[in-house]
């Protein structure tokens, strides 16, 4: 296929938390408001005059600071962010909001703090208590900590216009976002897909890192591209997978699952697109914060909800997007040491297996996976079993 | 050998073997009541064991085995004591053993397995572990119980390889090893079918950690019986978190209620939430002269007894309260005496982070060897409010604040200011200059704040002892490992002599 015009510029920006595309966003006076988690809607993070960028440690390599501070026994992704943090990587932030998404990550938001990581004259680091579960009570409560918490702490702080009429920009510029990526990822379902697991992988983690604003000319013009673009007559993929779990903030996994030969159908894992690039859609009868809390609080399929219509939910959606996707399997993956994922992935690697029938791989991986052989091997192996069962008809 | 404290070499009982060489001499009067007191708990334990439902448990669960090992259990637990902390120890220890002895036999006489009575059965309501049971205060016709208490959390004390069996189980199952064993082990029974079969529903909640709650999704899958689950904030000290965290206490509520057709009862909430007030009053006394140069109620005779009562008992059990203040009674006068509770105290110490439950009589041990007083531990340090006993509105927000502070969440929650900043204020407030920091490595809640409380430990001029282990699973390290890091710190950094040498080293690597 023939390259995407801004592949390779995405590929580039996202080496770096602090780009060209967030510098130019600074220079106009926009806020940059850092985030860590999914827990916050994020569109409340990019009212006018403010864009989200989600934190990530690209080209990680050492983390001695991060270990001394976190130990060796956390997750590398907190360990990874707080190395950053304290180098001075973070500096561009106004302000994190750090939504109680598991305790390694309060820890390492906690200790940015203290440590006086990021020393904007105004910056503030702001924990919000977020629900673990999805009904009204949990409604109710993220409603009421995001306009107190967030909203509120955003107009004090910065005078930032956190009325309906910006909410309703805000959600205007979220939706054309999404609509473009949920097209542009639409294509995944083609049995010769138009886009790589890969290239949507790029073009979706940077919807969450870089200003929307900025990325939307790019992401028109990449779906108007594809729309004519013309897959390859033979790909290389012998199997089709749907790649599910913990956070992936570094496309280079995804392609290292294709180039073992799996095409990655749906990504159902944090920085994916499933769920977080869903349009909202309001209405005028209902106040606009409730209705973008909801939205988040129903559609995301996080670990952290404990009730049981959530712990059940996850695994029939998981199912559902192996269907839709044509998947003939699911990499279940899920970073060392993190709670969260590493039940979810047992237990779902169990039930989507012996329930659903799917045959699944489950892999618990470091930070850094890039040109993991060991994963490679993985993955090859994976391949070759759902190729074998298909020949011989079996069980996978 | 004699009834003066370190008057006889520890250490040399142990000879790698289960059980100890023989017991300790501790003079003629201690001996006498400590070996009373011993016979007691096997009177207790055989006692349990004639009731027909009992024997069928203990026969049905494999880990009920660790029960055998309770003596020795309350042997560790009161090494070297002598005095009003033997006595003080032996009210503790020996009122848990009839307590757990009480909780399984209702558990076993509910138990479907085991064919039990199924009227029983309706009438409990399944909580989970580490769960505060103040919301069964207001059901008096209910019985709440934990399961994961008698096969897990007590056990892991008894034994300390007692529940390696479960964790092996639940990384068979694909959970990582680098999880917590408690919540891993807790699934391992699950997946074993090693819960009793009893209950009318189950609440469960977030109030351990984010492991436990996720060990919970999963063994939800094993329970036959309606489910509720109780989601407490996690930036709990936040005052904008209060409504929803009471709101989630009157759901728990309902729930509850529409399970089991009971109507929750203000009046008997009341009533056993002064029973809980007057516990606390009691607490906070023992607090108090922890705070002086005679402490009295310290290190192990606080740490597993404060869990007892505070989580599980509620309130509910009146025999708590009058044990209180038995013991109130021996401190208040041995406080008089200015009695010493270490033949020489050298280091006043807080000890903060998790225990390791397979050495949780590591206390005592700081004590013998080294001289080091532990005051009080993280663990212990939870909630010490007055709660309402008249206004009904507030009783939800102090049911939930209850919650919110359970054992070790109160601290491995809720932000630095609980967690880091606390711990300074209470050195300060116990006049302390040491800190053992248990490192648990499967604990993902305060972790991530190792290096911080290094600095500021630092630049306070405290001693910080970090102690590794691994919570309820000794292979990942011995007790001579945790001892090890003790030792190497008071010899290497400060230059000391140990009070009883025979303690820095010895094997008790096969020992219950």
């Amino acid at each position: 296929m023939k390259d995407l015009k801004y592949l390779y510029t995405l590929e580039n920006l996202l080496q770096d938390c602090d780009n060209e595309m967030v510098r130019a966003a600074k220079e106009e006076g926009q806020l940059a408001v850092g985030t860590v988690c999914y827990q916050l809607p994020e569109v409340l993070l990019n009212l006018p005059g403010c864009f989200s960028t989600r934190l990530r440690a690209p080209r990680t390599s050492s983390m001695e600071m991060g270990t001394y501070y976190m130990t060796s026994l956390t997750c590398e992704y907190c360990r990874a962010l707080l190395e950053r943090a304290l180098e001075g990587s973070f500096q561009f932030l106004d302000c994190l909001f750090e939504p109680a998404s598991c305790s390694q990550m309060a820890d390492c938001a906690e200790d940015m703090e203290a440590l006086a990581a990021c020393t904007k004259e105004k910056f503030f680091c702001q924990h919000v208590d977020t629900p673990m579960k999805d009904d009204d009570n949990a409604l109710s409560h993220l409603v009421h900590m995001c306009r107190v918490r967030v909203l509120d702490k955003l107009h004090e702080v910065y005078g930032v216009d956190t009325g309906d009429e910006a909410l309703r920009k805000a959600v205007a510029l979220h939706n054309e976002v999404c609509r473009l990526i949920t097209e542009m990822g639409e294509y995944r379902k083609e049995l010769r897909p138009r886009i790589t697991g890969y290239e949507f992988a790029v073009f979706t983690l940077a919807s969450y890192c870089l200003p929307k604003d900025k990325l939307l000319p790019i992401l028109r013009e990449t779906a108007e591209e594809l729309r004519t673009r013309e897959p390859d007559e033979r790909h290389k993929w012998r199997v089709r997978v749907v790649l599910a779990g913990s956070e992936i903030d570094d496309p280079d996994f995804v392609k290292l699952i294709e180039d073992a030969g799996a095409y990655v159908a749906a990504d159902r894992f944090c920085f994916g697109s499933l769920p977080g690039r869903q349009e909202i859609v309001l209405n005028d009868t209902e106040d606009v914060l409730t209705q973008i809390c909801r939205q988040n609080i129903r559609e995301c399929q996080c670990p952290r909800y404990m009730n049981t219509a959530k712990i059940n939910e996850r695994k029939s959606y998981l199912d559902r997007l192996a269907h839709e996707y044509k998947a003939d399997g699911i990499v279940f993956q899920q970073m060392n040491f993190c709670n969260f994922w590493g039940y979810e992935r047992a237990g779902a690697t169990h039930i989507l297996g012996e329930l659903g029938g799917w045959p699944v791989l489950s892999v618990d991986r470091p930070y850094v996976v890039g040109t993991s052989g060991q994963l490679r091997t993985r993955v090859q192996a994976f391949v070759e079993r759902i190729e074998l069962k298909k020949l011989q008809g079996g069980n996978v | 050998m004699g009834k003066k404290m370190n008057s006889e070499p520890l250490g040399k009982f142990y000879n790698g073997g289960r059980t100890r060489t023989r017991r300790e001499w501790r003079g003629v009067r201690d001996t006498w009541y400590d070996y009373t007191r011993w016979l007691g708990n096997w009177g207790s334990m055989v006692k349990f064991l004639s009731n027909p439902q009992c024997l069928k448990g203990f026969f049905r669960y494999r880990w009920m085995q660790n029960y055998l090992a309770t003596p020795d259990f309350i042997d560790r637990h009161t090494e070297g004591l002598r005095g009003p902390q033997l006595r003080v120890a032996h009210k503790e220890f020996d009122f848990i053993v009839t307590h757990v002895c009480d909780t399984m036999k209702s558990l076993f006489e509910a138990d479907q397995r085991i064919g039990g009575d199924p009227e029983k059965s309706k009438k409990m309501v399944i909580l989970d572990e580490n769960m505060m049971t103040q919301i069964m205060n207001g059901f008096p016709n209910l019985r709440g119980n934990c399961m994961q208490i008698p096969a897990i959390y007590i056990p892991s004390t008894q034994q300390q390889d007692s529940i390696t069996f479960y964790i092996d189980k639940a990384q068979e199952f694909g959970i990582p090893g680098d999880v917590c064993p408690m919540p891993a082990g807790e699934l391992g029974v699950a997946l074993e079918d090693e819960y009793p079969i009893c209950g009318k529903c189950a609440l469960q909640c977030n109030t351990t950690c984010d492991g436990s709650l996720m060990g919970n999704g999963i063994e939800e899958r094993r329970y036959t019986m309606p489910t509720w689950q109780v989601a407490v904030p996690i930036r709990y000290t936040d005052p904008e978190t209060r409504s929803y965290a009471a709101q989630e206490i009157k759901n728990a509520i309902r729930f509850v209620e529409e399970q089991t057709g009971e109507k929750w009862d203000w009046g008997a909430y009341f009533k056993r939430m002064e029973n809980f007030n007057k516990e606390t009053e009691y607490f906070r006394s023992w607090l108090e002269i922890s705070r002086t140069k005679y402490p009295q109620v310290i290190g192990n005779n606080v740490a597993l007894y404060r869990d007892a009562y505070y989580q599980v008992g509620g309130g509910r059990d009146p025999a708590f309260t009058q044990n209180e203040k038995e013991i109130c009674e021996i401190m208040l006068k041995a406080y008089g005496e200015k009695n010493p509770v270490v033949s020489q105290a050298r280091h006043r110490a807080i000890l903060w982070g998790v225990q390791a439950q397979y050495y949780s009589a590591f206390p005592l041990w700081l004590q013998n060897c080294w001289g080091i007083v532990p005051l009080i531990d993280m663990l212990s340090l939870t909630s010490t409010e007055l709660y309402s006993t008249t206004d009904k509105e507030q009783a939800y927000y102090d049911m939930a604040d209850l919650y919110a502070k359970m054992n070790m969440r109160n601290r491995s929650e809720g932000g630095y200011e609980v967690g880091v900043e606390d711990l300074w204020r209470l050195c300060q407030e116990f006049d302390a200059d040491t800190v053992i920091m248990y490192e648990h490595i499967g604990c993902k809640s305060m972790t991530g704040y190792h290096g911080i409380f290094e600095q500021e430990a630092l630049k306070r001029g405290l001693h910080l002892i970090w102690v590794t282990h691994g919570l309820m699973d000794p292979r990942k390290a011995s007790r001579q490992n945790m001892r090890t890091e003790v030792n190497r710190y008071m010899r290497a950094v400060l230059h000391e002599e140990p009070l009883d040498p025979s303690l820095e080293e010895f094997d008790d690597s096969n020992a219950w």
